[in-house]
């Protein structure tokens, strides 16, 4: 692997939707421990102040985001035939532009990039599409209008078209680390000049088919709810920023993901320690940890593990959305970016200067990323080294 | 980025998973007698159906591909890629060991991901309800699992990031794979595509009207549509220097590419769209219109596609068009392996020396304009030095590769 220092990227904006409810300042309240963990039944996922989340779910815990109506943000023209992947998506798009010091010019939207995040697309979308194949009277009988929506990069595509954004557009299956994912890819195509700037951030949706996957697989601890959320962050040079007059909420540093055949602990703690060396970081600076697997049956100990092999100890201030949030599958990392940012914002100085977010599935995927607070490297004593 | 140092990048191995055989050889056989790879749908039930031809593999055996991956753990597509991509290190000649040992990775591209799996756990839902879903098949669906096949398979170290950009998916990886060798990211990348047959994916594409009923005539004047196909395929990529140092034999050198998006419909593709993205493929990659000697077309045999393709091909050269065939008339659509077929015989024209044909082509669509030339039956002797390889998608999806004969 290179282990040249990478250079940072500056987060620009970003927007945020979550069980805890719409944008970074509800996300912080949470994580300040002002809510109960999101444990919606069933029943409430039709709750009359919000867009319903129609069909059967499993007897476990469910977090749905509460009071969200799309329309609030998207309006009405259009909106229709979306489904919700794609409405989580897009609301948090429209909250990470709409935030921006200086909005995009038509300009930067010819050289502004798309990348999303998501390991199945809209499993709804798809299993309803291949469910009219068996029910109808003709297999044939599926809605015209649903056939893209039943293709993973039906996201990201829709985040172009509502926005006009002509840069790369692509769609990242990333497991629970498709935040991470995206941002590789983001790095990359804007160090290559195939974007200027790149929304970059990852999805997921709460429905039956997937509740029904989570419930049936086993794979999460007794009380562990499954949860849907999206997180979107625009992502530039930091001298694109300072010329367009934006301030940077976070530099993105190194960002490692890896599969491990066997050795899942081992390889999250190498990823780790790969991604401070290319941050040009030492492992005691890092003052909070945003993980992951929270509720994952067998990896939640292996993730803090690693993190303890790669750093020496758990830091001091530990970020576990997921216990709040809950399971999210592919919206995980880029939720779990959000939950950072979120606890910056509102307390920025008790969180102390660079946070480690890290990742670890069931898809033997390890993934872990360097986030520092705009400034840090100039401060004396914290020079950064390679 | 015109100019930037960096390093050449190689293609030095091939794979291939197909309806038209296993392993680029015989592939490339089968494509350059313009050999048809579609039959009856064998993969799912077609009755109700009107049209029930597709490009389905009839004889994949990943039990005799694989060394590593547990077959029963893994759905068909990861085990297309991984397939795929074992064969392409075999045929890069380079030690598996020194492989596990060194920065390696691979970025493989995708449209449905395990969509045949989807069909398997809907059924289960229609008949049994979802409380009787499988509990070993909902484990094998996210897409990321193709990827990281790869990887497990061949014991990689590096990433595996799975690219689901739909039918331009694996374009997109093999730029990105290509960006990670160049930038020294990584020594070695796979890149690549796979996909299998969905019979969500047959409905939503008769359903559409882009579907053919048995033959895929791309550029004919009676073309009706695409077949949907399967397949995995991969490309091994090193430094040039590298693969010169090593002896390997060197297929293509990977020259760059360009990506966009149309941003304005769902499906409808965009040929102002589509013509920017080829001339900054042709930017980045350092070439002029007059350098392309051969296009190897995203070609789906959709009137739509095919009118929208050559128009922004003319946009871009003029009067004077390279040759521009589809291989989709052989093999049908494979999906986010498409654009991966096309890059493999690619290298493969460039490297002995021809150019891939349209089968079925009776007559060229005379509303196409002059001078499109589809190398119409089989393929034609040629001394092709830089080619260029399309990849579309639903969403206004565009991802063009160029690719030069190694000199």
């Amino acid at each position: 692997m290179s282990t040249t220092v990478v250079a940072p990227l500056a987060i620009t904006g970003c927007g945020v939707v979550s069980p805890a409810g719409v944008g970074l300042d509800a996300l912080a309240g949470w994580l300040r421990g002002s809510a109960e963990p999101a444990q919606r039944g069933a029943a409430d996922l039709d709750a009359p102040d919000s867009d319903p989340i129609a069909g059967d779910f499993p007897p476990m815990p469910l977090a749905a985001i509460p009071g969200l109506r799309v329309t609030d943000y998207l309006g009405k023209k259009g909106i229709r035939s979306l489904d919700r992947t794609t409405r989580l998506a897009l609301v948090a798009c429209y909250q990470a532009l709409a935030g921006m010091g200086t909005p995009l010019t038509d300009e930067d939207r010819d050289r502004t990039g798309v990348v999303i995040g998501t390991s199945t697309g809209s499993i709804r979308s798809t299993s309803e599409l291949c469910r009219d194949t068996y029910v109808q009277e003709k297999p044939y009988m599926v809605r015209v209008d649903q056939f893209p929506a039943s293709v993973m990069n039906c996201c990201a595509s829709q985040i172009a078209i509502k926005n006009s954004l002509h840069g790369v557009n692509a769609t990242m299956a990333g497991g629970r680390a498709s935040g991470l994912a995206a941002i590789r890819y983001a790095r990359n195509a804007i160090a290559r000049g195939h974007a200027d700037h790149v929304l970059a951030g990852a999805v997921e949706e709460l429905c039956p088919q997937s509740a029904w996957a989570w419930y049936r697989s086993g794979a999460l601890t007794a009380g562990a709810a499954v949860g849907e959320g999206a997180a979107v962050f625009i992502i530039e040079k930091p001298e694109g920023a300072a010329a367009g007059g934006r301030v940077p909420v976070a530099e993105l540093l190194g960002c490692e993901t890896a599969i491990a055949g066997t050795g899942m602990r081992r390889a999250l703690a190498r990823c780790a320690e790969r991604a401070l060396e290319r941050s040009g970081i030492p492992a005691d600076a890092v003052t909070t940890v945003s993980l992951g697997a929270t509720g994952l049956r067998g990896l939640e100990a292996a993730e803090e593990d690693a993190v303890r092999a790669a750093l020496g100890k758990l830091p001091t201030i530990q970020l576990r959305p997921s216990a709040l949030l809950g399971e999210s599958f592919s919206a995980t990392a880029a939720l779990q970016i959000a939950a950072v940012l979120a606890a910056w914002r509102t307390d920025s100085a008790a969180m102390g200067p660079v946070a480690l977010v890290t990742s670890i599935g069931h898809d033997n995927d390890v993934g872990c990323l360097v986030l520092r607070q705009p400034g840090y490297n100039q401060k004396p004593g914290h020079d950064q080294k390679g | 980025m015109t100019g930037e140092a960096g390093r050449r990048v190689a293609v030095t191995g091939l794979g291939a998973v197909s309806s038209l055989g296993t392993g680029v050889r015989s592939f490339t056989e089968a494509i350059r007698a313009g050999r048809s790879g579609i039959a009856e749908i064998q993969s799912f039930d077609t009755t109700g159906f009107p049209y029930t031809m597709a490009g389905g593999i009839r004889d994949f055996e990943p039990e005799s591909l694989l060394a590593r991956l547990r077959v029963a753990e893994w759905g068909r597509s990861s085990l297309l890629a991984a397939a795929a991509a074992r064969l392409a290190v075999q045929d890069a000649g380079i030690d598996p060991d020194y492989l596990a040992a060194a920065s390696a990775g691979s970025v493989m591209g995708t449209t449905g991901g395990e969509a045949a799996l989807v069909d398997e756990l809907t059924g289960t839902w229609v008949t049994e309800g979802m409380k009787n879903l499988d509990r070993a098949q909902v484990r094998k669906v996210p897409a990321d699992r193709v990827g990281a096949a790869v990887n497990l398979e061949l014991e990689l170290s590096g990433e595996a990031l799975t690219i689901a950009t739909a039918c331009a998916a694996s374009n997109y990886a093999l730029g990105y794979g290509y960006d990670m060798v160049r930038t020294g990211e990584a020594e070695f990348m796979i890149s690549g595509g796979a996909d299998s047959i969905a019979r969500w994916a047959h409905a939503g594409f008769y359903r559409i009207g882009a579907l053919a009923e048995s033959v895929c005539r791309p550029f004919d004047a009676d073309r009706s549509g695409t077949l949907i196909a399967e397949g995995g395929v991969a490309l091994f990529l090193e430094t040039l220097d590298g693969a010169v140092a090593r002896g390997a034999r060197i297929y293509a050198e990977v020259l760059g590419y360009g990506v966009n998006c149309d941003a304005r419909h769902p499906v409808a593709p965009d040929p102002v769209s589509i013509a920017d993205c080829i001339k900054t493929a042709h930017r980045n990659a350092g070439v002029s219109p007059e350098d392309i000697d051969y296009i190897c077309a995203h070609g789906t045999g959709t009137p739509a596609n095919d009118a929208t393709e050559i128009s922004a091909v003319r946009a871009v050269f003029g009067d004077r068009l390279p040759p521009i065939s589809s291989i989709k008339s052989m093999i049908g659509h494979t999906l986010g392996a498409a654009s991966g077929f096309g890059a493999l015989i690619c290298c493969m024209a460039l490297h002995e020396g021809f150019l891939p044909p349209t089968a079925n082509l009776v007559q060229v669509d005379p509303a196409l304009g002059p001078g499109v030339d589809c190398v119409p039956g089989t393929s034609r002797p040629a001394a092709p030095r830089i080619v260029e390889n399309h990849g579309f998608a639903f969403g206004g999806n565009n991802a063009i590769t160029i690719l030069g004969r190694a000199v």
